[in-house]
């Protein structure tokens, strides 16, 4: 008789097992559960990466995802050495690599900016992979929130990094043409403006989450439905629902932001209203634009292709969009009528905007992967131009980034070289070097 | 059988110089496999080397040179090994030259106070007769060679050397007997200084300057290893910076110095089964050529073996959950109240850097996923020492738990 074999999962299992319990630890509370939860995500990737298949390539991709984990581990660590009462610089330092790990995983530090350009380590689910990490990197801002909210260059520095990093996010989700990289730009456009939705406490941490949820879920959906078949973009009425659905969620995130973030900057509050509309207005484009109808070439729904799914998704995406407006409205001062238009004009005008451009498009004109649509009319040709000034703007803004931060890089490096010059192995150098310590001994007490 | 008296002896490095001790004999069996005999003097040396840990918190300032006379000693008596001669070269030029500067250093105290023992030395110097300059250099000289032996910066390579070139059962408790006598020469050339506190606030600024040239120096050195045994002779430098934390809090105004003593005992206990553990676990990591290099024969074959030797360098690392977080957390909340900041943000540092390597270590000892088994199996003395060490660290966390850090 044969012995059973004990069950072996194989990477895909268990690097699926070893993401969702680092998602089910980053959502707890607490600083340890986040950075084993943040730990956790990072071994998942690395362990698909090291199943896939060209490990030479994704493993040094993916190993950045450590970083932002050391962070949770060091703001943890400085919480557990704090004295009681810590004073400023303990908070700071706490707050900082929070808000760090927060930041990095939702790209909105140059580190690692483009992760939402390249595919996952993981065959099957590789395009859909990456969005994990956006939405990793909302809920440890979200869950962290009252560790970094309350010190307050920390939360203005993010504030604006999570500014910058939404306008990168719509540029780049404007500017690709397949769909799948741009829905995956479109997440972390909606991390960011949830997490700047955090950091200006526009509504309770509860109405954000809801809202974060509604959005980022959608596009979620979207992504790994293009995976299977596209299904939510089949037939017309489908893709409306779909379009609807979208716009609605990024609209309701960004809304309570806008009407925020002008009063909350003062004096520059219009600056960062301007700012903050761009990307949302954008965003709205892209979420209607873009969300452009299959050919469907069958007569008859092949059962099990998740039609019924689609249809009932987007109810549960935008189930949450009224109960978090009614969370925001009861617990936040009254809003006036001018403002709340304006503040919900950016997303109008891009939605509208979005519209306008969209009619006229037969179905099939622009295929699943997005080719550049056979059109040569004055709409499609500026259209073209827009795509490719959105590209270079970001291949710019990417670049001076990457250059700065190899810069300091560099700087921080330059005292390892002579420090590994200082001993070349030789036993002589052993004592020439004891004898310098102890001369710098001597001398430097009697300066003092 | 009530278990509290078993979990007590792990209070002082005696029981876990002894499960060292264990450990390094089943690597030296390993080592002379068919020749017995041959492994009686390096054995002897073994012994001599654990009963030094296991006495180092008590110790005076005769351990350090015979600690140090010992391990050039048993390196030197491979005399085929040219690394072994290598390594107890270095040692000696090091460690004779160090000794003999802090020798000089004493004596200047004593010629300067007129009396010889240290305890009288302070009182006869705060009087004030003596000119400032003159303790004032004498005071760091004669703390040069606990900081050479304790493997701080920048003395941190011999450490280093020492796990690269001595075999894997002499170097762990060489280099634990080495960094306790280091402890304890400083531990005991500071007993009573309290009563001098112009001395006592000149001996913290050069222990936390120490300190934090441990903890930068081994950060930027842990970025750019490779080699696994190096990693851990860092490693095991950091461990220096710790007890000069440790050290350099006691001397803050308020601190008994006699406390001194005290926290030796469980920041040594702790370096012999860590340095145990991780030192034979750095013989089977492998040093990858690629990112997509095979895991070694061990993790591949033995994982719970890995496991049980990765926890050793979890602990060296102070990964929490481990005995060694706890030493990293004391020394941390030492130098925030002694107002240390900057030794405080340099230990952070070094934190961060260990962690990160030992994450590393672990990706590259589990390696890419392969279908080929390996080609070496792993000797079971081997799993042993590795179970040993782990099993005693686990020991160690749970009586420091339940019975309190002594």
């Amino acid at each position: 008789m044969t012995p059973l074999a004990a069950p072996r999962p194989g990477p895909r299992v268990t690097g699926g097992l070893l993401c969702a319990a680092g998602f089910a630890l980053l959502a707890w509370d607490g600083l340890l559960a986040a950075a084993l939860g943040a730990e956790l995500l990072a071994t998942a990737f690395w362990w698909w990466a090291r199943a896939s298949d060209d490990p030479a390539r994704h493993l040094p991709r993916w190993e950045w995802l450590r970083r932002p984990a050391a962070a949770l581990w060091l703001a943890m660590a400085g919480a557990a050495a704090a004295p009681a009462g810590a004073p400023g610089p303990w908070r700071a330092l706490e707050a900082g690599a929070g808000v760090w790990a927060g930041l990095e995983l939702l790209a909105a530090l140059p580190l690692a900016r483009p992760f939402s350009d390249l595919p996952g380590p993981l065959l099957a689910l590789g395009p859909w992979l990456p969005a994990v990490l956006p939405a990793a990197g909302f809920v440890v801002l979200w869950r962290l929130q009252e560790h970094w909210l309350g010190v307050a260059h920390v939360r203005d520095a993010a504030a604006a990094l999570l500014l910058v990093t939404a306008a990168l996010a719509a540029l780049r989700a404007f500017a690709r043409r397949r769909w799948t990289a741009g829905l995956r730009w479109l997440m972390v456009g909606d991390g960011a403006l949830a997490g700047l939705l955090v950091a200006v406490r526009a509504v309770p941490p509860a109405a954000s989450l809801l809202l974060w949820l509604s959005a980022s879920g959608a596009h979620a959906f979207l992504l790994g439905a293009e995976l299977s078949g596209a299904v939510p973009r089949r037939g017309p009425v489908l893709s409306a629902i779909w379009r609807a659905t979208t716009w609605t969620a990024s609209a309701a995130l960004a809304w309570p932001m806008l009407l925020a973030v002008g009063a909350r900057f003062g004096a520059h509050g219009p600056l960062w209203f301007l700012a903050a509309a761009a990307p949302v207005a954008l965003v709205a484009w892209v979420n209607v634009a873009r969300m452009v109808e299959a050919p469907e070439r069958r007569a008859v729904d092949r059962p099990g292709t998740g039609i019924a799914l689609s249809r009932v998704a987007p109810l549960f995406a935008l189930a949450g969009v009224p109960v978090a407006l009614a969370i925001a409205s009861w617990s936040g001062p009254p809003v006036g009528w001018g403002a709340a238009l304006l503040a919900l004009a950016p997303a109008a005008v891009g939605g509208l905007g979005g519209l306008l451009t969209f009619r006229g498009i037969a179905p099939g004109a622009i295929a699943a992967a997005a080719d550049e649509p056979a059109r040569t009319d004055r709409l499609a040709v500026w259209g073209r131009a827009a795509r490719q000034t959105a590209r270079r703007v970001f291949r710019l803004v990417t670049a001076l980034e990457r250059t700065i931060a190899d810069r300091v890089v560099w700087l921080l490096r330059l005292p390892a070289a002579p420090l590994r010059d200082l001993h070349s192995g030789d036993a002589q150098e052993y004592l020439l070097l004891l004898v310098g310590v102890a001369v710098l001994a001597v001398v430097l007490p009697l300066l003092g | 059988m009530n278990a509290a008296p078993a979990l007590a002896l792990f209070l002082t490095p005696a029981l876990p110089a002894g499960l060292a001790l264990a450990a390094g004999a089943l690597l030296l069996r390993l080592e002379h496999r068919g020749r017995p005999l041959a492994a009686l003097g390096p054995l002897a040396a073994l012994v001599l080397l654990a009963l030094a840990l296991a006495r180092a918190p008590l110790a005076g300032p005769a351990l350090a040179p015979l600690a140090a006379g010992l391990v050039a000693a048993a390196l030197a008596r491979d005399r085929a090994n040219l690394l072994h001669s290598e390594c107890a070269l270095k040692l000696l030029w090091v460690m004779g030259g160090a000794l003999a500067l802090s020798h000089a250093g004493l004596s200047l105290l004593t010629l300067a106070t007129g009396v010889g023992p240290v305890g009288e030395q302070w009182g006869v110097l705060r009087l004030g007769l003596t000119p400032q300059p003159v303790w004032s250099a004498a005071l760091p000289l004669a703390l040069l060679a606990g900081l050479v032996m304790l493997g701080g910066a920048p003395f941190h390579f011999w450490v280093a050397d020492l796990f690269q070139g001595a075999r894997p059962s002499l170097a762990p408790l060489a280099v634990a007997a080495l960094q306790a006598a280091g402890a304890a020469w400083i531990a005991w050339r500071l007993g009573g200084i309290a009563g001098f506190p112009e001395g006592a606030t000149l001996a913290r600024v050069v222990l936390a300057t120490a300190a934090i040239a441990v903890f930068l120096a081994s950060a930027g050195t842990l970025v750019s290893q490779r080699r696994p045994e190096r990693r851990v002779g860092t490693l095991a430098s950091l461990q220096a910076g710790l007890a000069l934390s440790g050290l350099a809090a006691t001397l803050a105004p308020g601190a008994g110095a006699h406390e001194a003593a005290w926290r030796l005992a469980p920041w040594a206990a702790h370096l012999a089964l860590a340095l145990t553990g991780a030192a034979a676990l750095a013989r089977f990591m492998p040093v990858p050529a690629s990112p997509d290099a095979p895991g070694g024969a061990l993790f591949r074959r033995h994982p719970a073996s890995g496991l049980a030797g990765l926890f050793a360098l979890f602990s060296l690392a102070g990964v929490p959950g481990t005995p060694g977080a706890q030493l990293w957390l004391d020394a941390a909340r030492g130098l925030s109240a002694a107002g240390q900041t900057g030794a405080l943000l340099a230990l952070g540092a070094g934190w961060v850097a260990a962690f990160a390597t030992v994450m590393q270590q672990v990706r590259e000892a589990f390696g890419v996923a392969s279908r080929t088994p390996p080609e070496r199996a792993v000797p079971w003395e081997a799993r042993a020492a590795l179970w040993t060490a782990g099993a005693g660290l686990v020991a160690l966390a749970v009586a420091w738990r339940i019975a309190g850090r002594p």
